[in-house]
């Protein structure tokens, strides 16, 4: 069929280029540029002012803030963030997006809630150390800490911190700064829809993290389908304050060594899209991943606790395999129901350390008028534990090879409810606020806790509210 | 026996569904709900961004719209 050039056959017709890269940026799991740009119809659509998309060349600009606080004074984080993507004619985007974290409060340490008072002790600085002061010192009192064979050297510092009778153990110390950089580039190449490849740089005061990722995309069927193959690897550094903990023995204030660890990642994301009717938008992605090297939390404890009364002896470091491999099936859907927009997503994932999880998601995109909308959502997700995870561990019985009391290993359902609504005052500009509140429910009493333990909630998980406010703007 | 029957099956329909895919999906002229905005996959990829990654600091999964893993020592 020849589309004839009318004006009401031209809208059409912007609108399938428009879609060719909306099935793209659709399928390329991480190509952060959009195509909220494309020239869809509505009543602010204006061929002169709010001509964006494929054939045209235009920037994207998206910025963000994002207030994330815990309940009961724990972690609260603030980011702020933005992305800017340029769009040549020939539909080569050059993408660029930076992000600052500031992160404070309180985080469980993984030790098990006692009937009695706890006292930890972690490093602060070694005398003729050069090492700062950074996210694991703050939050309690500063001692002296006498030499002690076979731990501290010379006379040091620590904190100390006292927990107190029947709450869980948090080192209230915890504050760190996150910045992070990424950069991609894309484009159509002879006959392939698209190839990309992009990295991105972050660095904490403990962490640093380099990516490199690759990717590449073919329609077919008219446009109505699209495959992709996306390739990411990273390489992780761990530098934790005090130094590398050794696996399984005593919480100590001493400093430590190594200083640092390394972690590698490799993996891939295989993604289908299908336009399967006019309403109804799907896409299918199965990914792999493995990570290698460390993986531990250096700042993570677990309880030893007495085999009879429950009450804790030491508290020693974590330990986790050195390797992990992951799967995950994620089907998204769209539909289109007149003035709504229906999103049903599930997410089934698996990895070699015995978690399992589920996840499912529905939001209900509602205009209300011609520039505002509502879009209220909720998210369900539920994982088992890992096969190392314990909540504590038993004097007097074989350590085990591996073994952490993150309640991010436990077995636990969450649920997200969240709102947010649009505004947008021209075809180019966008505000949005989106708030959300996350709750956690977990295995608070375990079968078979031993003695003041059974009295103990022994659940670390967390409730947290969050805020987010952007504002996406679109230019020549 | 349960589990292979139903992966079985399970592959067939797959398989089914992608050799109708080369005649099932709207017309050219049929495209024009997909064009809007709100039908891309991601509309926001800052809030998308930004929500995976409170996922994952605080679950043990991570990855399936995109890649696994956060870029920080949050997890």
């Amino acid at each position: 069929m020849q589309l004839k050039r009318t004006k009401p056959n031209k809208r059409v017709r912007e609108s399938l280029t428009a879609l060719s890269a909306t099935l793209l940026a659709a399928t390329i799991a991480t190509q952060t540029d959009s195509a909220s740009a494309q020239s869809y119809g509505g009543t602010n659509f204006n061929t002169t002012d709010n001509n964006f998309g494929p054939g045209v060349s235009y920037s994207e600009w998206d910025s963000a803030l994002l207030v994330y606080q815990e309940a009961g004074g724990r972690v609260m984080a603030i980011e702020p963030q933005a992305n800017l993507a340029v769009h040549g004619a020939s539909g080569e985007v050059l993408t660029l997006g930076i992000i600052f974290d500031a992160v404070s409060g309180a985080t469980p340490n993984g030790a098990a809630p006692s009937d009695k008072i706890q006292t930890f002790v972690v490093p602060l600085k070694a005398q003729g150390s050069t090492a700062t002061v950074t996210s694991a010192s703050g939050g309690g009192t500063v001692i002296h800490l006498p030499p002690t064979p076979g731990q501290i050297a010379s006379a040091a510092l620590g904190v100390q911190y006292i927990v107190a009778p029947n709450t869980l153990p948090m080192d209230k110390g915890f504050h760190d700064h996150r910045a992070a950089a990424s950069l991609g580039w894309s484009q159509p190449l002879g006959t392939i829809s698209l190839i990309g490849i992009g990295g991105s740089y972050s660095r904490e005061q403990d962490y640093q993290a380099i990516s490199v990722n690759a990717r590449i995309a073919q329609n077919f069927n008219n446009d109505n389908t699209t495959v992709s193959l996306g390739i990411n690897t990273e390489f992780d550094s761990s530098f934790p304050f005090g130094g590398v903990p050794t696996p399984l023995t005593s919480m100590t204030p001493a400093w430590k060594t190594p200083s640092t660890r390394n972690k590698t990642q490799l993996g891939f994301v295989l993604g289908w899209t299908e336009v399967v009717s006019r309403h109804w938008l799907m896409q299918l992605n199965y990914s792999y991943d493995t990570q290698s090297g460390y993986q531990n939390d250096p700042y993570r404890v677990l309880s030893l606790v007495n085999a009879t009364s429950g009450e804790p002896v030491d508290y020693l470091y974590e330990n986790r395999p050195n390797k992990r491999q992951s799967q995950s099936i994620f089907w998204d859907n769209k539909f289109d129901f007149g003035p709504s927009v229906t999103e049903l997503s599930f997410r089934y994932f698996k990895d070699s350390w015995g978690i399992t999880s589920k996840t499912a998601e529905l939001s209900e995109r509602i205009n209300l008028f011609s520039s505002f909308y509502v879009e209220p959502s909720a998210r369900w997700y539920q994982q088992s534990a890992a096969n190392f995870f314990h909540s504590y561990l038993v004097q007097g019985q074989a350590l085990p090879a591996y073994a952490s009391s993150d309640s991010r290993l436990a077995d636990f359902t969450s649920l997200t409810y969240g709102m947010q609504v649009g505004f947008k005052p021209t075809g180019r500009t966008e505000l949005y606020l989106r708030g959300g509140y996350y709750q956690q429910t977990g295995t608070s009493h375990p079968a078979g806790a031993i003695g003041q333990l059974a009295q103990q909630n022994l659940f670390g998980g967390t409730n947290a509210t969050f805020a987010f406010v952007g504002y996406t703007w679109d230019f020549h | 026996m349960y589990r292979r029957i139903s992966t079985t099956v399970s592959i067939l329909c797959l398989a089914s569904f992608g050799a109708a895919c080369s005649s099932i999906g709207p017309q050219p002229w049929e495209k024009d709900l997909m064009a809007r905005k709100e039908m891309q996959v991601d509309t926001h990829p800052l809030l998308t961004a930004a929500e995976d990654h409170i996922y994952f600091s605080k679950e043990a999964s991570s990855g399936g719209r995109g890649f696994a893993g956060g870029g920080c020592g949050c997890n």
